[in-house]
């Protein structure tokens, strides 16, 4: 056993070696058996040390996966992602600058205020504000991004060119808010909500409608199923 | 000196056709992973089903992965997006969308009794890594055990740590290794005295 | 080795869970949304929640109050824009200080906020598959998880973790057809309370300046005689009947409006009839279509009217309805057909008894 290697590997391990030294220290743990074997342990000591219950210690994953690797086309620099295939966890990608540590610190103490329920909790809504004002646009948007889940399947499309013609607002917003007292209340909730949160004003599509208007939310409504 | 280095060393070569470097970061992230996954699955095998699929989709996504975030983070948002997808497309049961690491919601299954999820049985492997890992700890001497509990349960790095214990990062860096090392010697005879475990690797 | 009967464990383990969901009684998964709705209709609460849609997260409170059958009720927009939508009774006002602009919406004296929404029946579960999936604690507090999933892709489905002991609906999630998620609401805090005073429904900004838009209600008293002309639909979505006919005015404008209602138990689509002015000269008539949240409006001209039909579900949906509306000749021996409220026999005929 090489001891200075075995260091090596150890420091790796914690992300604290120099960058040099990782290249040639990937490539013996890519490669020998042994290595491997250790690292793997290191995991398995972190794990115990975390106290990680009910879950196999001994790491069931690494095997099958590398097993279901060996069918699995070898990567090469140069491949090219196919068309057409969605990158479903686009926007939990840090903003520059913010980060998304940033935005799962500010989940933390949103929730952890939440946590004190009916009896006297404080409002959450200022401490929210306040940190989204701090923060500049595009992290104020991953923030409240962060704080509700994304479902996978709802992709924004961009922005669609807008018509010239502009249904004022009002009228919009009166059908809304005329049809809300036949909402089911949970409806009326969404509804209203909606309502509150829109951009005035929608636009209208001349002649072509399968394509509803770009509208509220300034964005462009992705076509039913 | 990038805080990543290690695990975008592994990626690049993972990127450039060694698959052998995806094994070690698996060894790496695995443990995590399932335990990431069981805040939406209770069943543990199946939460090692859906690690499983989140590690082959990182593999084939790998080479979008540009080092823009750590890699981690980005295998830790596959992961979610695969549990989610998994529970949601079984039998539309709902999905307590985890914000916060932290979370401490329970739930149960309609008898109100609380699912536990010790050691799931028939895992006796487990029980005795366990056991083996906490008894050479134990017996550690302890700059060497504060050493690797401040590293592995309070995720300092070795210079928080070096502040910590009022050392020279070197020194904990010579710690942590030997703390590992002493832990690894018992370790060793579970796996390969045992069942063959590391037979199944690369 | 270790075991590998893991396989046969989970298949059990989901077996088991699925048995168990079948033995609570039928109806109680459609007994906690009539919980659930009466409650959001008759307690006295305030809180702030999350209203997420769109890729976007906005913060929100509410007050309500249920007095002396009087509705008070109070929605605040808290991220800046100073939004309020405040309810008295049958008059909603609605202040939107970035357009300087309130709107005062009344509703049809004879239709109640307390019974006015639609009613889940029989009918409904041929339409939706509702259920309770499991107990789970949000947020400390133990809720009921109730699916209502569609069969079809003319609604919405819901998901709602409904709290044991006070019935409300501490989150909620708006889905589509496949399960995605499309809009959801959850509360950070709400409390619930024996008595709200007034002065939780005063709006927080002030009006100087601002253009008011009412409906005529001196103008609403003449539809009854002057609309000649009834509105009918030739087909509807499978499950949509109609339930309400009334008429009424927009505010800021004097002529009548036709408004019917359809419903399906749970989603409901408003359609309404108004003369179509045109306001260039050789515009050719053009069909509409747009969104607030996940509800959508559709209109279109149709003989000189313009149709617009409004609801919280799919596009085509509304476009289905609006598509359809077709006008009938009245009967020479027929009276004035505009007739405010609720049809005979309808759901909304009688007021539904709390559970």
């Amino acid at each position: 056993m090489n001891e200075e290697l075995d260091s090596q590997l150890s420091a790796m391990f914690d992300n604290e070696l120099p960058a040099a030294e990782c290249e040639l220290l990937a490539r013996r743990l890519s490669r020998d058996p042994d290595i491997k074997a250790r690292w793997g342990r290191y995991a398995v000591i972190g794990a115990v040390i975390r106290a990680e219950r009910g879950i196999a210690l001994e790491g069931i994953v690494a095997g099958r996966v590398s097993a279901a690797l060996s069918s699995e086309p070898a990567l090469s620099v140069d491949a090219l992602q196919p068309a057409g295939r969605r990158l479903q966890y686009r926007w939990w990608q840090p903003i520059a600058g913010a980060g998304l540590a940033a935005g799962v610190a500010a989940v933390s103490i949103l929730w952890l205020r939440s946590q004190a329920l009916p009896d006297g909790s404080q409002a959450v809504a200022p401490a929210l504000a306040a940190r989204t004002a701090a923060l500049a646009a595009p992290a104020a948007q991953a923030l409240r991004n962060a704080i509700a889940p994304v479902p996978d399947s709802f992709v924004v499309p961009p922005v669609s060119q807008r018509s010239t013609m502009v249904v004022p607002a009002t009228e919009l917003a009166d059908y809304v808010v005329a049809h809300s007292a036949f909402s089911w209340p949970v409806s009326r909730g969404n509804l209203l909500s909606a309502l509150m949160v829109s951009e005035p004003g929608t636009s209208s599509t001349p002649a072509r409608s399968d394509q509803p208007a770009s509208g509220v939310q300034g964005n462009a409504i992705q076509n039913p199923k | 000196m990038s805080a990543d280095a290690s695990d975008l060393s592994l990626v690049r070569r993972v990127q450039r056709g060694d698959k052998g470097a995806f094994d070690a970061l698996v060894l790496k992230y695995q443990h995590k992973l399932v335990k990431l996954v069981m805040r939406y699955v209770r069943n543990p095998a199946e939460a090692e089903d859906i690690a499983q699929e989140a590690f082959i989709k990182a593999y084939r996504a790998l080479p979008q992965f540009r080092g823009d975030s750590a890699f981690y983070t980005w295998l830790y948002r596959i992961a979610i997006n695969t549990a989610k997808n998994a529970v949601v497309s079984r039998d539309r049961s709902p999905v307590e969308y985890d914000l916060d690491r932290s979370n401490t919601d329970e739930s149960y299954d309609m008898q109100g009794r609380m699912k536990d999820s010790e050691t799931p049985e028939g895992l006796v492997l487990t029980d005795e890594i366990r056991s083996t890992v906490n008894a050479a700890i134990d017996s550690l001497p302890e700059d060497l055990r504060t050493a690797i509990v401040l590293r592995e349960l309070e995720g300092l790095s070795y210079e928080e740590i070096a502040a910590a214990m009022a050392c020279p990062v070197g020194t904990v860096r010579s710690r942590i290794f030997r703390a590992r090392e002493a832990i690894d010697r018992r370790l060793r005879e579970v796996f390969e005295g045992g069942l063959g475990r590391a037979e199944e690797l690369g | 080795m270790r075991s590998r009967i893991r396989s046969s464990e989970r298949i059990g383990w989901l077996a088991l869970a699925l048995t168990l969901a079948g033995v609570a009684s039928a109806d109680e998964p459609a007994k906690w949304l009539e919980r659930m709705n009466h409650a959001l209709t008759t307690l006295n609460y305030d809180g702030t929640f999350a209203h997420w849609e769109g890729g976007k997260v906005e913060m929100l409170r509410i007050i309500h109050r249920l007095e002396d059958g009087t509705v008070s009720e109070r929605l605040v927009s808290l991220d800046g824009s100073g939004r309020e939508f405040v309810r008295t009774g049958p008059s909603l006002t609605c202040y939107l200080p970035d357009r300087h602009v309130v709107l005062v919406e009344r509703t049809p004296a004879k239709v109640s906020l307390l019974s006015g929404f639609p009613a889940i029946n029989e009918q409904t579960a041929r339409f939706y598959d509702i259920k309770e999936v499991a107990r789970m604690r949000f947020n400390r507090h133990s809720t009921h998880l109730i699916t209502v999933m569609p069969r079809d892709e003319y609604r919405y489905g819901y998901r709602l973790w409904i709290d044991d002991s006070t019935a409300m609906p501490l989150k909620t999630q708006l889905c589509d057809a496949h399960g995605n998620v499309i809009e959801q609401i959850v509360f950070a805090n709400l409390k619930i309370r024996p008595t709200i005073p007034d002065a939780a429904f005063r709006p927080a900004i002030s009006t100087t300046g601002f253009h008011w838009l009412r409906n005529d209600s001196a103008a609403l008293k003449e539809t009854v005689t002057q609309s000649a002309t009834v509105w009918n639909v030739d087909r509807l979505p499978p499950g949509f009947h109609m339930t309400v006919r009334a008429a009424q005015t927009m505010p800021g404008s004097t002529g009548p409006v036709d408004h019917l209602v359809f419903t399906d138990g749970l989603a409901s689509v408003s359609v309404f009839v108004e003369t179509h002015v045109v306001t260039t000269a050789g515009q050719a008539p053009v069909m509409e279509s747009a969104r607030v949240g996940s509800s959508y409006a559709f209109s279109r001209v149709v003989d000189g009217h313009k149709v617009t039909a409004v609801g919280e579900v799919p596009p085509q949906t509304v476009r289905f309805i609006a598509d359809s509306v077709k006008a009938e000749k009245p009967s020479e021996s027929a009276p004035p057909p505009a007739t405010l409220g609720p049809l005979p026999g309808g759901p909304f005929a009688h007021a539904r008894p709390p559970p």
